[in-house]
């Protein structure tokens, strides 16, 4: 009996300090094994007298179940440990940088350009695009520029031969739509390039890029116009911004009128950038001039019409205050990485 | 153009706007005030009178002197040349702003200086308006310039007030200040009175003068003898009127020929009398001749150019510049005026060709009002009996008919409120025609308006209603938005595609680019894809902007090319855009890869772009667009192996449609562009775009498992692996049913243990039925034909 008590003893000892799974795994084997002491004591049980061994034997094997217990117990602790262990080992740096991907973005007019088309397919308009070599009759003459304009000049436009050039303007765009269309109703924009013959500079460039806007219908009137570029400035601009009219001269629209928008760097305060107006020149636009839709195809005592042509690059130089047009034709990667942002 | 206050206070009271309120006033109606600009500029000025004057003890140009200014005598040291003692002077007293900064009193070299006395332009005074004399001293005012006065500038009549408007081309008009007196009236709405001077020139004796033309470019001419005329100096409000405008006073007659030019617009000649044979004009052109004008410069005239002749040699060039053998002089006694219309396509052409832009000139060029000669001519004979003491007037002599008429035009008020989308009243555009001087009526509803002649630009009710609104304000225009059928807003099928070009791109790390469209030769030469001839210029701007591009990829290897002198290493760019050829405009995309695609250096993650990224790239471009990759073939390069190195690229194909090319640039081109090593691609979207997609259709999941097995064999070299593939995949069926579902390479070898003229090709390949799951002979079954097959037809050997 004594020896249990002893057996019972040396065994919690050892099992307490037992630190990882094989040495309790060894314990277990020494003490519960065939040849362990536990079996040792069972054996010992048939030099017992007859009455002691029930009492024994029976010890014997709430020792063995003790001892079982303790280390399945000591198990459960010590796998938690090592689990622990291995999961503090697996730490690593999460200061370090990830694997950004590199993403590339729209080229600045581009994304005006996108972001101008969304506004008006929103409104109900379609985007119509045409070729940039068009016939001198769409860009010119359709558009009511009298023939001794000096962009009618050979010297004066980029011309391809008498007939064609590279358009000077998209108005060139709505004059083959117009044709088309008459005498149907018309809700279009028009993107694309254009091409003058000015030498390259901070703020010329022979190449650029307009939109047009042209709505044709009954009853369409100026400020019918007024509240559609209303929606154009404050979608590029900011919805608190205003815009106003000033008198203008066109040769396709009538009346004509340069647009401003309230400045967005000062909000109508004054400023450099509005050199002190508080106003900044964004588009031209009017009335579709009656000579022109006669030209199509068009009543002009029953249709009416108002266009508008907005720069692409005067746009993104206000928004964003770039300060040289050649930016855009170098594509420096520096450059366009400025924006990439969502807005 | 340029007016000033006092040239529209002879004709209105605007004494109580200030010039600000009429730069906006005048802006806001259409009339851009460009700048204002005060003719002299400075405070705390004074008429001063030299009592003393002395050189200055320490130097050998100063002057000091006692400036008696009324109720004090100041000490000045004066540095100019011509000051001495007994002239009234221009006194800037201590504290005076000048344009050049603030006058304080001090010492200067020793003595003591109480202000400075002025040069005119020191006080703003334009220098191209001033004398030798005036530029090079103090300005010295005449023996009774009253001293102590404290507006020297006004008593001189160099405080004017300049408004530069700029005209819109319509409005050139307003070139002539009568028109931009009655407009500007208009737009103030005060009372406007002209001078009156109508028929002025209608008196006269006989004459002998002939004046003829023989050219279309000049149909209407007025010429007039005035026998005898004196020259002197102009009145002083003349001298200040021309001043305003920029024009220096030379004489009496000269400055009467000027004055009456920008008041009516109507450039005119006068010429001496002496100095015309046999009195007799005759404007021709035909010449082709060196010719010296007034300025001494010798022009070559040119047959087109229209000149002005005396006895068949020219004696100027029409409407731009006179001749010096006849001009004014002091000696003239008597003139001949000219007075014509000139075609102003025709002055243009010549004025833009001998660079010489005159007042006269521009004048023409932007068209001068119909009724013009006559009015200038009677304001010239006016002026000139007035203050040139004009007699031997001879009666005018007219060549060719003046055709003007009366425009009528007729609205009614609905026609103008119907294009503004405003309400106004029949009062306030009756009030607005009134004020423009187009003499309204309104009879049945309708105005009936009279347009005066210099309204070349009103034609119809559109230019009314735009009058009735710019007069009004465009502050009174509502903001509404157009009332029609309900339309679908949207991008067609070909935008929708560019769209998702550009954003699958950017989402692969490449840069939207735009590149110029005019291109040099050299470029146009280094077309790559390109399916026709390009189109030139006619008269190009440069040698660098000389053709259409009918390639985009010379362009973006600039844009690379740049970039990489920059420092910016890894640049992998695309551009979509429209090229042009003479058989048509077509779309093409290009891209361009260079350095890193991808990277993050402490992880070692990289994407190298070499030939497998860009073909990648497109696979997945083209996967995007819903064409199969079955119909997607890349092809042996045999188009272009000068751009593109020959075993490193390959045409692209959809079916039997070449769409693109793709690859390594040619070390020999990359030299060329200065790019050390690039990969790059030129696609046609029209062809993309045109190609039948397939459209969505869903199949199900197979149900049951599938199964891969890895194979390996050594074979040629220039074995393609895509030909491997489908030998294999011919392999691939049990019952009609296709069970390889995917081949995978994941290994390809060349190097040790294989020999160089092989390589080694490890695939995987995964078998699944949509019917049953499948048994393990019956994949061995295909398996070992498809090892059976690729050993005959591929040359392949399996690798143990």
């Amino acid at each position: 009996m004594k020896q249990i008590d002893e057996l019972r003893q040396e065994a919690i000892e050892k099992i307490s300090n037992v630190d990882n799974l094989s040495e309790l795994n060894e314990l277990r084997v020494s003490f519960l094994g065939k040849k362990g002491p536990v079996q040792g004591l069972m054996k010992l049980m048939k030099n017992l007298p007859k009455e002691e061994k029930p009492e024994f034997g029976q010890k014997v094997n709430v020792l063995k179940s003790e001892l079982s217990a303790l280390i399945d117990q000591k198990k459960i602790e010590l796998e938690e440990k090592e689990t622990l262990e291995k999961i503090e080992s697996e730490k690593i740096d999460i200061t370090l940088p990830g694997r950004k991907p590199n993403v590339g973005n729209l080229h600045p007019l581009n994304l005006i350009t996108q972001e101008l088309e969304d506004l008006f397919i929103g409104l109900g308009y379609q985007v119509i695009e045409g070729s940039d070599i068009v016939d001198d009759l769409y860009c010119f003459e359709r558009a009511n520029i009298p023939k001794d304009h000096p962009a009618r000049d050979m010297q004066d436009s980029l011309y391809i031969d008498e007939n064609q050039l590279l358009r000077t303007h998209t108005t060139a765009i709505q004059m083959v739509v117009l044709e088309q269309c008459a005498p149907k109703p018309i809700k279009v924009v028009c993107p694309g390039k254009v091409y003058r013959r000015d030498d390259d500079d901070a703020t010329h460039s022979h190449q650029f890029m307009q939109m047009e806007g042209l709505v044709v219908g009954e009853n369409i009137t100026l400020s019918d116009l007024k509240g559609t570029l209303l929606f154009l400035a404050r979608k590029m601009f900011g919805q608190d911004k205003e815009i106003r009219f000033r008198p203008s001269y066109f040769p396709f629209t009538e009346p004509s009128v340069e647009v401003d928008v309230s400045c967005h760097i000062c909000n109508g305060k004054g400023c450099p950038t509005c050199k002190g107006t508080g106003w900044i020149e964004i588009l031209g636009a009017g009335q579709v001039h009656p000579n022109v839709l006669k030209m199509a195809g068009y009543d002009p005592e029953k249709a009416s019409g108002f266009a508008f042509g907005v720069g692409i690059e005067r746009v993104a130089m206000l928004k964003y205050g770039i300060d040289d047009i050649r930016h855009f034709y170098t594509n420096d990667k520096r450059f366009s990485e400025e924006f990439k942002r969502f807005e | 153009m340029k007016i000033s206050r006092k040239w529209l206070s002879q004709y209105m009271d605007i004494r109580d706007l200030t010039i600000e309120q009429l730069q906006e006033k005048i802006t806001a109606a259409g009339f851009e005030v460009e700048a204002v600009e005060k003719q002299s500029q400075g405070t705390n000025l004074v008429i001063g009178y030299v009592k003393e004057c002395k050189d200055h003890p320490d130097s050998d140009h100063l002057h000091c002197t006692k400036v008696d200014i009324g109720n004090e005598v100041l000490d000045i040291v004066c540095g100019a040349p011509n000051v001495k003692a007994g002239q009234k002077v221009i006194v800037a007293k201590p504290g005076a702003q000048l344009p050049g900064g603030i006058i304080k009193s001090g010492m200067i070299r020793g003595q003591a200086s109480q202000g400075m006395i002025c040069a005119l332009f020191e006080l703003g005074v334009d220098p191209k308006l001033l004398t030798e004399e005036q530029l090079s001293g103090i300005e010295i005012l005449d023996e009774q310039a009253p001293v102590g006065n404290e507006d020297p500038l006004g008593y001189l009549g160099l405080d004017d007030e300049i408004l530069d408007i700029g005209l819109t081309p319509n409005r050139s008009d307003c070139l002539a200040a009568f028109s931009m007196g009655l407009e500007a009236g208009a737009i103030l709405n005060r009372k406007v009175t002209l001078p009156v001077f109508d028929g002025a020139s209608d008196i006269g004796g006989p004459t002998n003068l002939k004046i003829n033309s023989t050219t279309s470019r000049c149909p209407y001419f007025l010429g007039k003898v005035i026998g005898n005329i004196t020259i002197k100096e102009s009145p002083k409000w003349m001298k200040e009127l021309l001043m305003a405008s920029g024009i220096h006073s030379i004489n009496n007659v000269v400055d009467i020929s000027n004055l009456v030019m920008l008041e009516t617009g109507q450039p005119m000649h006068f010429y001496d009398k002496d100095a015309i044979v046999n009195q007799e004009i005759t404007v021709a052109d035909g010449f082709n001749e060196d010719y010296t004008a007034l300025d001494g410069v010798t022009y070559a005239l040119k047959p087109e150019d229209c000149v002005i002749t005396n006895q068949g040699k020219p004696i100027g060039i029409a409407g731009i510049m006179g001749g010096d053998d006849s001009k004014i002089l002091d000696t003239t006694k008597g003139l001949i005026i000219e007075c014509a219309h000139f075609d102003h396509v025709s002055i243009r052409n010549t004025a833009r060709r001998l660079s010489l832009a005159t007042e006269a000139s521009i004048r023409y060029q932007k068209g001068i009002e119909p009724l013009a000669a006559k009015k200038a001519l009677d304001r010239a004979v006016q002026l000139l009996i007035e203050y040139a003491d004009a007699k031997e007037i001879e009666e005018t002599v007219e060549f060719g008919t003046n055709p003007y008429q009366d425009k009528i035009i007729t609205c009614t008020l609905k026609d103008i409120n119907n294009v503004l989308g405003t309400s106004f009243t029949r009062d306030q555009v009756f009030d607005v025609f009134n004020r423009l001087h187009f003499k309204p009526e309104y009879e049945e509803e309708t105005f009936i308006v009279t347009i005066p002649s210099y309204r070349t630009d009103v034609e119809g009710k559109a230019d009314l209603a735009e009058e009735v609104i710019r007069i009004l304000g465009f502050d009174s225009l509502p903001t509404t938005l157009p009332l029609m059928e309900m339309t679908e807003g949207k991008l067609d099928e070909k935008q929708k595609m560019i769209r998702m070009i550009r954003s699958y791109f950017t989402s692969q790390g490449l840069q939207d680019c735009i590149t110029y469209t005019l291109i040099s030769t050299e470029k146009k030469d280094n077309a790559i894809l390109s399916d026709g001839d390009a189109i030139e210029l006619s008269i190009p701007m440069s040698e660098e902007r000389r053709w259409i591009r009918t390639s985009i990829l010379p362009s973006l290897l600039d844009v690379v090319s740049y970039n990489h002198a920059r420092g910016n290493k890894d640049c992998s760019v695309f551009e979509y855009s429209d090229v042009s050829n003479k058989n048509g405009s077509f779309s093409h995309l290009a891209f361009v890869l260079s350095g890193l695609l991808q990277e993050n250096r402490w992880t070692g993650y990289q994407l190298p772009c070499d030939y497998y990224t860009a073909k990648g790239l497109v696979e997945g471009l083209l996967d995007q667009m819903g064409i199969a990759s079955s119909r997607i073939y890349f092809k042996e390069n045999k188009m272009d192996v000068k751009h593109f190195h020959p075993y490193r690229s390959a045409c692209i194909y959809i079916g039997k449609e070449c769409v693109g090319v793709i690859g390594q640039i040619h070390p020999d081109y990359a030299k060329v562009t200065g790019i050390k090593n690039a990969i790059m691609a030129e696609l046609s979207c029209d062809a993309l775009l045109n190609i039948k997609k397939s459209k969505i259709k869903y199949t199900p999941i197979s149900k049951y498992p599938s199964v891969s097995r890895d194979l390996a064999f050594v074979t040629d070299r220039n074995m393609p692996v895509e030909k491997v593939m489908a030998v294999m995949k011919k392999q691939g069926r049990i019952n009609k049913e296709l069970i390889i579902r995917n081949i995978e390479v994941f290994d390809v070898y060349q190097g040790e243990h294989v020999k160089d003229s092989e390589k080694s090709v490890a695939l995987s390949i995964l078998f699944q039925s949509d019917t049953h799951t499948l048994k393990e002979d019956e994949i061995n079954t295909v398996f070992n034909n498809i090892i059976q097959a690729i050993e005959k037809e591929c040359k392949a050997v399996l690798r143990s």
